[in-house]
């Protein structure tokens, strides 16, 4: 394969006044993803401290193999919500090694309102229990969580893809024969005790883990029973009575470390070959993409020069390198694995469309996993290109993508707007990971088209009344109504309700989606086939 | 596979004729018989049809630069799509590949542009694009300026026709 060329030139003013617009906005990034781990109220940490219980991230230290990578998911989950008040959605989710096997890890945050479940907690075990199901990849639940929190209980509980999704997929995860491990730090009550009792595994600390349907003050209210928490479900009752858990631990230390020992007995899964050379890092410094990626979203950029940042060597083999050229597709390695890649360089044509759609069907027939690299406005609108089938072309590549066996996966460059996020393998579209890049922006369409569109809807609507149009009132609606859709536009926004799995720098795209290929290939290919595609 | 070199310069083919016992090349049709014997970093040592012979040997992308017997020697490999690329002229003229509108115009008609210079930047479907000279040459007009709206295909600059097209 040939090594891309890059024409960035590294001295120009443009890629000075990029670099420095693309490092503030990953500095403000790193900060707010700083704060969402740490920052916590002195009262909750007093809290943990007075029950002898460990934070959960120096959990997360004893419990990973030293020296190897965690890829934190969603870290910024609910930023934009509850006032701040559930950083990351009060849910540590990640992939990691633990005893040598690739895990995915599920930890409740107790540091923050004794790890209560929000809303968005609950997607977020639900996404990561997901992940775990379509890659085969082993979890470990680390419980400590007070349950659901009550006052937003009707966004929780009852609906299809609320809490008792959780149970749903620990079942089928069971079913599946993917392991999973609880270690019982804090009390699991009612559907939260369902973690570790459909756990294969469990592990329950003394004095502090407990396990119950109903907590001594639920008992006391419905039977009048008075019991303490360590009798009604403690270590020492599940593990000698009930048989509910099976290991107890004297401390959260011990408890960890039969952890780590339960998962070295477990099989090491196999991964589906996927071809694959040896890795060697890009010949170009993905430091670079900083100068790379646009101050202005409106500006743009040659994928090429994003990918020879990502892929092993910078070599890349272009697929129709003169066809369709609004989408760059083409043959490269990344950490190793072969992966084909479809990145935008402008809105797709028809032309781009049917190339990519013929792209994916190749990567199908050849069992390669698909790198989707958006920047995308769109297909093309107005009369010509409809008359030339954009609708039906468009169509063609959503239909391959969609029913690509496979895996796919996604990284939100730039722009995300319209169908082009569709066809590009959109959040909708079961890619097995989606990361985000800190400068990016998703929405139906762009903020300058929507605050017009909404003004021009007012003014018919005000003709229609027999009401003289007022210019002021549309200037000022088009100003409130732009900000609130900007607002809704950031990647921070996408990010806190997890319509992605988290923004990353861009310069660590490469060994996150290195770490996501990898975990991706224990599950085993899907079923190839396409549904009618209109030609 | 045969493969193209050039050894200061001159093309030479070179094909390998065996791997074992020893490693034969046939050069311009003559075969000769190679052996590494050793060497240390990038001094190197080898036996060429039965002579043995010390040289340094460095190495730059498709560039191997040689010391030997006091002279320096360059090989270079020739990339056949390099080359099948050098010899594709771009077209004079510049033309916008979707309807939009300009938003800046780069250069003025005299200007020399070499291939990849932006001449205008238009704005379509949100998107800013560059459009660019496909080949070195002189600016021969500009069609368009700021503001002007246009449709797919049409021609918004051109580049003065090449003198000598045998160039």
């Amino acid at each position: 394969m040939r090594r891309i060329t890059s024409a960035i030139n590294t001295a120009s003013a443009e890629f000075k006044t990029r670099a420095a617009c693309n490092r503030a906005r990953v500095a403000e990034f790193r900060e707010m993803q700083r704060a969402a781990r740490d920052d916590r109220p002195e009262r909750d940490i007093r809290r943990l401290e007075k029950h002898g219980k460990m934070r959960p991230r120096e959990r997360l230290e004893l419990l990973l193999d030293p020296g190897t990578p965690f890829l934190e998911l969603s870290s910024l989950a609910a930023n934009t919500e509850y006032d701040g008040e559930s950083p990351g959605a009060s849910i540590i989710t990640g992939l990691g090694i633990v005893s040598g096997r690739e895990v995915i890890i599920h930890a409740d945050d107790s540091s923050v309102k004794g790890g209560a479940w929000y809303p968005l907690s609950v997607k977020k075990i639900v996404r990561c229990l997901d992940i775990a199901l379509e890659n085969h990849l082993p979890v470990i639940h680390l419980c400590d969580s007070a349950g659901g929190f009550l006052p937003l209980q009707n966004q929780v509980f009852a609906d299809r893809y609320m809490a008792g999704r959780i149970f749903r997929n620990q079942c089928l995860l069971s079913k599946a024969g993917i392991k999973q491990l609880a270690l019982v730090f804090g009390q699991c009550t009612a559907g939260g005790a369902y973690v570790p009792g459909l756990s294969d595994y469990n592990v329950i600390v003394r004095g502090t883990g407990a396990v119950f349907l109903g907590g001594p003050p639920l008992v006391k209210a419905a039977t009048g029973e008075e019991v303490t928490a360590e009798e009604l479900g403690g270590a020492e009752m599940h593990t000698s009575v009930s048989g509910t858990c099976d290991y107890p631990a004297e401390t959260e230390e011990e408890a960890i470390a039969i952890g780590r020992e339960i998962v070295q007995q477990w099989e090491k899964p196999k991964k589906w070959e996927c071809q694959r050379d040896d890795p060697v890092p890009p010949h170009y410094d993905p430091q670079d993409l900083y100068g790379i990626l646009p101050d202005d979203i409106k500006k743009g950029f040659d994928m090429r020069e994003v990918i020879a940042r990502i892929v092993d060597g910078s070599r890349f083999h272009e697929y129709q390198p003169d066809y369709g050229t609004t989408l760059v597709c083409g043959f490269a390695n990344i950490w190793g694995w072969k992966v084909g890649v479809l990145g935008n360089n402008g809105v797709l044509f028809n032309d781009s469309a049917l190339k990519g759609a013929h792209f994916i069907e190749l990567c199908n027939q050849n069992n390669t996993p698909l790198v989707f690299l958006q920047n995308i406005t769109g297909y093309m609108i107005g009369r010509e290109y409809e008359r030339d089938g954009i609708t039906k072309d468009g169509a063609k590549m959503i239909m391959a993508m969609t029913c690509s066996h496979v895996p796919k996966f996604t990284v939100m460059c730039n722009g995300s707007f319209g169908a082009g996020n569709y066809g590009m393998c959109g959040r909708a579209f079961d890619g097995r990971f989606m990361f985000a890049w800190p400068n990016s922006q998703i929405g139906v369409m762009g903020g300058e088209q929507a605050a017009n569109t909404l003004a021009d809807v007012k003014a018919a609507q005000m003709k229609r009344n027999g009401e003289e149009v007022d210019d002021t009132v549309l200037e000022e609606l088009r100003e409130t109504t732009g900000r609130a859709y900007m607002e809704q536009l950031s990647a921070y926004y996408a990010t806190s309700h997890l319509w992605d799995d988290g923004i990353i720098d861009p310069v660590d795209t490469r060994n996150a989606l290195g770490m996501a290929i990898t975990s991706a290939l224990n599950a085993p290919l899907g079923t190839p086939g396409y549904g009618v595609l209109r030609l | 596979m045969k493969l193209k070199l050039r050894l200061n310069g001159t093309p030479h083919e070179m094909d390998i004729a065996a791997l074992k016992p020893d490693l034969e090349l046939r050069i311009d049709g003559r075969s000769h018989a190679l052996r590494e014997t050793g060497g240390i970093g990038a001094l190197r040592r080898a036996r060429i049809d039965g002579e043995d012979i010390a040289y340094h040997q460095a190495r730059s992308g498709n560039r191997a630069f040689l010391h030997l017997g006091g002279r320096n020697w360059i090989v270079e490999f020739v990339d056949p799509r390099d080359a099948a690329r050098e010899k594709v002229q771009g077209s004079g003229d510049i033309r916008a590949p979707m309807p939009g509108v300009v938003v800046s115009v780069e250069k003025q008609p005299g200007d020399p542009v070499t291939a990849g210079d932006t001449i205008l930047t238009i704005e379509s479907m949100k998107l800013q694009t560059n459009l660019t000279a496909e080949r070195d040459g002189v600016l021969a007009e500009i069609l368009k300026s700021e503001g002007d709206v246009f449709e797919k295909g049409a021609i918004v600059a051109r580049l003065q026709e090449e003198e000598d097209s045998d160039a």
